[in-house]
């Protein structure tokens, strides 16, 4: 099977390159063909995207845009498009997930992108909606209006499926033209989202492109680099640091890194009957995307003190995973992720023999480990269903070991009683953590949420005020002054 | 048994020809009931794994330990106080060192000069050396520091020298040495670290100089260059080899040696890469697939497990973290597993690591 990824603008007759990504999954052969452009014909597509969109972006109102996704949006979801029905073929061969993860996931995730949800994430950012479209009044006396940049290039990253979307989007609402550069790992989404868009909307087709290129590809980078005036990129720190380096200081650079995710339970939250919900959930959180996410959890800090012991918590988990391996079944490993798999599991069962509080719980096939250890140290696992849980006595204890790592936090999943949750929060925000969430819901973010603690719409902006001396300094050459 | 005649007996098979597949597996089951007994870590592995004396019946079913376990316990079957010696491995976990104990190192030197005569020697008796790397007083607990002064010693004319001062090449020296060997018709054997040829190419590409080595004079180096200046594709680095020594692809020879072995492999020689690699008739290579411990299919890449039957005191068998691939006389190594990326935006345990080591420095 081949499948032609990416979505470019009308640049006339030009030859395009393209390069061939190769997919395998259960015997089934994926060949991805991404559009590589010639530095030349970036400059036409990013002058085609600047200009379009400054043309026809600039002057729709953000109504008439927020429509237009949501009805894209509907596309993909509606499960017999063929848009959809090719999502849900292809990003299991290419990602490896599970079939019916991907499906459920695609449908979680694109219900957060509808109009409502739409208008939520505008006006979290704004407040005000219409200062996309307008000046308008500000409190302070005089008007503000809110414009985006004229172009934005978005470099994504990693496998979890049409996560490309929430810059993308976000990149439309302030009605910015948008080149996305897809991952090697999943590069189909971004390029199907861009085709069902200008389907919908035939005037949007020369406001975006999604395009590919090797990641680091050093020559191209430094030259495509410097026709946006923003570059939104993720990946490693490795990475976008040598990314960085290739940006032009004019260049705002907004640099999403890899992060690190876990969950607090409380006491509360293990009585005899509300601990089996708990575990589910949690467990739900691990096998979700196989702890490929930046909000998927690591590590589970359990308070001690209740019915259930962390202890016994750690066994309703890997019980948990265990009936999901059934359910949603791990995607296949590479040689490589396999053998950081066992030689993870090994050292946690070695390091097991000197500490008397350790113990680690797995099945022969290493589908997923559990290690309950007393006093564990924060850091990450080898990810793909390994998780740590941590017995604490008071939530103090555990924010030392969280403190040094502040710049790597985002998500803490929370089981806690009312009045912990905000205790909790206040701590857990001051060490770092920029997203407490609900246990089970880790790995879907809401509409709207601040992404690593920041803005997804105001960093993109540029405010411009129109002070009110202005205003009333223009009454001075009205024709009608008397 | 006991250890020394467990001794007695490998000292006997390291100086025999060769073992049967029988041989070896006896040999292979024996070792293994011993360290089962008295190398308690050893056995609370085995035990995790459900493998015991009785249900281990061929030197395949031996657990392999994976190389990360030297860090955290001590993996011996004699107290750690007692070894006449113990190596410490290059790489850390969290700054700690995995430690490899010999209560004798007579079993080791005896392997480490059968086979490097067999494999890098061949015909010849002594040949005059130069040594790319610090000396074993400089560096007690390096295995490569130890076998490399072996080298010298058993193998090496009375001219031959270390050329490696405060980490640095001594390169007037090599320069005289490379040109006495060329004036002079004698051939010399250069030994040392991969990274330190790659050193030694900056030096001599510097002074614009190279060299041609008369017939007979060969190369021998070891383990990896990365994380150097520049990272050299084999390929390349062999060509680089060759064409500033004037030594044949042919005669470069690379050992592939673990801290956790007793034993080392070698290839015979570069001229193509990778290079078929294998080990002495007391050691065998398997390539396996981690998730199941069965080999995989010649031809299919998988981990690479060694059992050694020099490693008497720790455990014979060891998962390294090398992949590999079975061919017709021993196998490929293809590298090493990177600490492998998260796919997704979930932060890699390596950088992690990499980047709390800076934050908390």
């Amino acid at each position: 099977m081949r499948e032609r990824v990416g979505y470019l603008p009308d640049i006339g007759d030009e030859v395009i390159e393209s390069k061939i990504l190769t997919f395998t999954r259960k015997g089934v052969t994926l060949e991805v063909e991404a559009p590589l452009l010639t530095r030349k014909q970036m400059q036409q597509v990013s002058e085609k995207v600047k200009r379009a969109s400054a043309e026809v972006l600039k002057n729709m109102t953000i109504m008439e845009i927020i429509t237009i996704i949501d009805t894209a949006i509907e596309v993909l979801l509606d499960r017999n498009s063929t848009y959809r029905k090719k999502a849900e073929k292809f990003l299991p061969i290419v990602t490896g997930y599970d079939e019916e993860m991907i499906r459920l996931g695609l449908t979680s995730f694109l219900k957060k992108f509808r109009k409502y949800e739409l208008q939520r994430f505008v006006v979290e950012d704004l407040g005000n909606p219409l200062l996309l479209d307008d000046f308008q009044p500000r409190i302070k006396r005089g008007f503000s209006k809110a414009v985006g940049p004229e172009l934005i290039l978005h470099v994504w990253a990693g496998n979890v499926p049409a996560l490309p979307l929430w810059s993308l989007l976000s990149g439309l609402l302030v009605k910015s033209g948008n080149i996305g550069k897809v991952s090697s790992a999943e590069p189909l989404f971004a390029g199907w989202f861009a085709q069902v868009l200008v389907e919908v909307a035939p005037v949007l087709k020369d406001c975006l492109a999604v395009v590919w290129w090797k990641g680091g590809d050093e020559e191209r980078e430094k030259e495509f680099f410097t026709y946006p005036d923003v570059v939104v990129g993720y990946g490693s720190n490795q990475s976008l640091e040598s990314m960085s380096r290739r940006i032009p200081v004019t260049t705002r650079f907004l640099p999403f890194g890899h992060k690190v995710s876990f969950g607090v339970i409380s006491n509360t939250a293990l009585d005899s009957r509300k601990a089996l919900i708990t575990a589910h959930h949690a467990a739900f959180d691990i096998i979700q995307f196989d702890q490929q996410g930046c909000y998927s959890p690591h590590l589970f800090y359990v308070q001690k003190g209740g019915n259930i012991s962390p202890e016994a918590f750690a066994q309703y988990l890997a019980l948990e995973l265990e009936s999901y391996q059934k359910r949603y079944p791990r995607r296949t490993l590479s040689l490589e992720e396999m053998t950081a798999a066992i030689h993870w599991r090994n050292q946690e069962e070695i390091s097991s023999y000197t500490g008397p509080t350790k113990l680690v719980l797995g099945q022969t096939e290493n589908h997923w480990t559990v290690v309950y250890e007393e006093g564990g140290l924060f850091s990450p696992t080898c990810s793909n269903r390994a998780v740590k849980v941590i017995p604490f006595e008071t939530v103090d204890d555990i924010l030392p070991n969280l403190k040094p790592y502040r710049s790597f936090l985002q998500s803490a999943g929370v089981a806690a009683a009312p009045r912990e949750l905000f205790q909790w929060a206040e701590k857990l925000g001051n060490v770092g953590v920029t997203r407490i969430t609900s246990i089970g819901k880790m790995t879907s973010p809401e509409s709207g949420w601040h992404h690593d603690g920041r803005f997804n719409l105001l960093d993109l902006v540029q405010m411009i005020d129109i002070e009110h001396s202005a205003e009333e300094y223009a009454e001075n050459f009205a024709a009608y002054i008397d | 048994m006991e250890q020394q005649k467990i001794i007695q007996y490998l000292l006997t098979i390291v100086q025999s020809d060769s073992l049967s597949e029988d041989e070896f597996n006896q040999n292979a089951l024996q070792l293994f009931a011993y360290q089962y007994t008295n190398n308690l870590p050893f056995r609370k592995f085995c035990q995790q794994k459900g493998k015991t004396i009785r249900t281990v019946k061929t030197w395949k079913d031996i657990p392999a330990v994976p190389i990360n376990a030297f860090k955290e316990v001590p993996l011996t079957c004699t107290p750690p106080a007692e070894a006449e010696r113990y190596f410490m491995t290059s790489g850390t976990t969290q700054g700690v060192k995995g430690k490899h104990y010999h209560p004798t190192l007579e079993v080791w030197n005896l392997s480490m000069k059968t086979y490097f005569k067999q494999r890098f020697m061949k015909e010849t008796e002594k040949i005059r050396m130069g040594v790319l790397f610090p000396t074993e007083n400089e560096m007690p607990n390096s295995s490569l520091a130890c076998y490399l002064a072996l080298a010298k010693q058993e193998f090496g004319t009375e001219e031959s020298h270390y050329l490696l001062g405060e980490n640095r090449i001594e390169i007037e020296r090599l320069i005289q040495e490379l040109e006495h060997a060329e004036r002079s018709g004698e051939p010399y054997a250069l030994l040392g670290a991969s990274y330190s040829f790659v050193h030694l190419f900056e030096e001599l590409r510097n002074i614009g100089r190279s060299f041609q080595l008369p017939p007979g004079s060969r190369i021998l180096d070891t383990g990896g260059y990365k994380n150097q200046s520049k990272e050299w594709e084999l390929d390349d680095f062999y060509h680089e080899l060759s064409r500033v020594l004037g030594v044949p692809r042919k005669d470069c020879i690379n050992m592939y040696g673990m801290t956790e072995l007793s034993s080392q492999l070698y290839d015979s020689g570069n001229e193509r890469v990778p290079s078929v690699k294998s080990g002495p008739h007391w050691l065998k290579t398997r390539i396996i697939d981690p998730l199941t411990d069965e080999d995989v299919a010649e031809g299919e890449r998988g981990v690479i497990v060694h059992c050694d039957l020099a490693n008497f005191n720790s455990v014979t068998t060891i998962l390294t973290e090398d992949l590999g691939m079975k061919v017709d006389g021993g196998f490929l190594l293809l590298g090493r597993v990177q600490g492998t990326e998260a796919k997704g935006c979930s932060i890699a345990v390596e950088e992690f690591i990499k980047a709390a080591k800076g934050a908390t420095q």
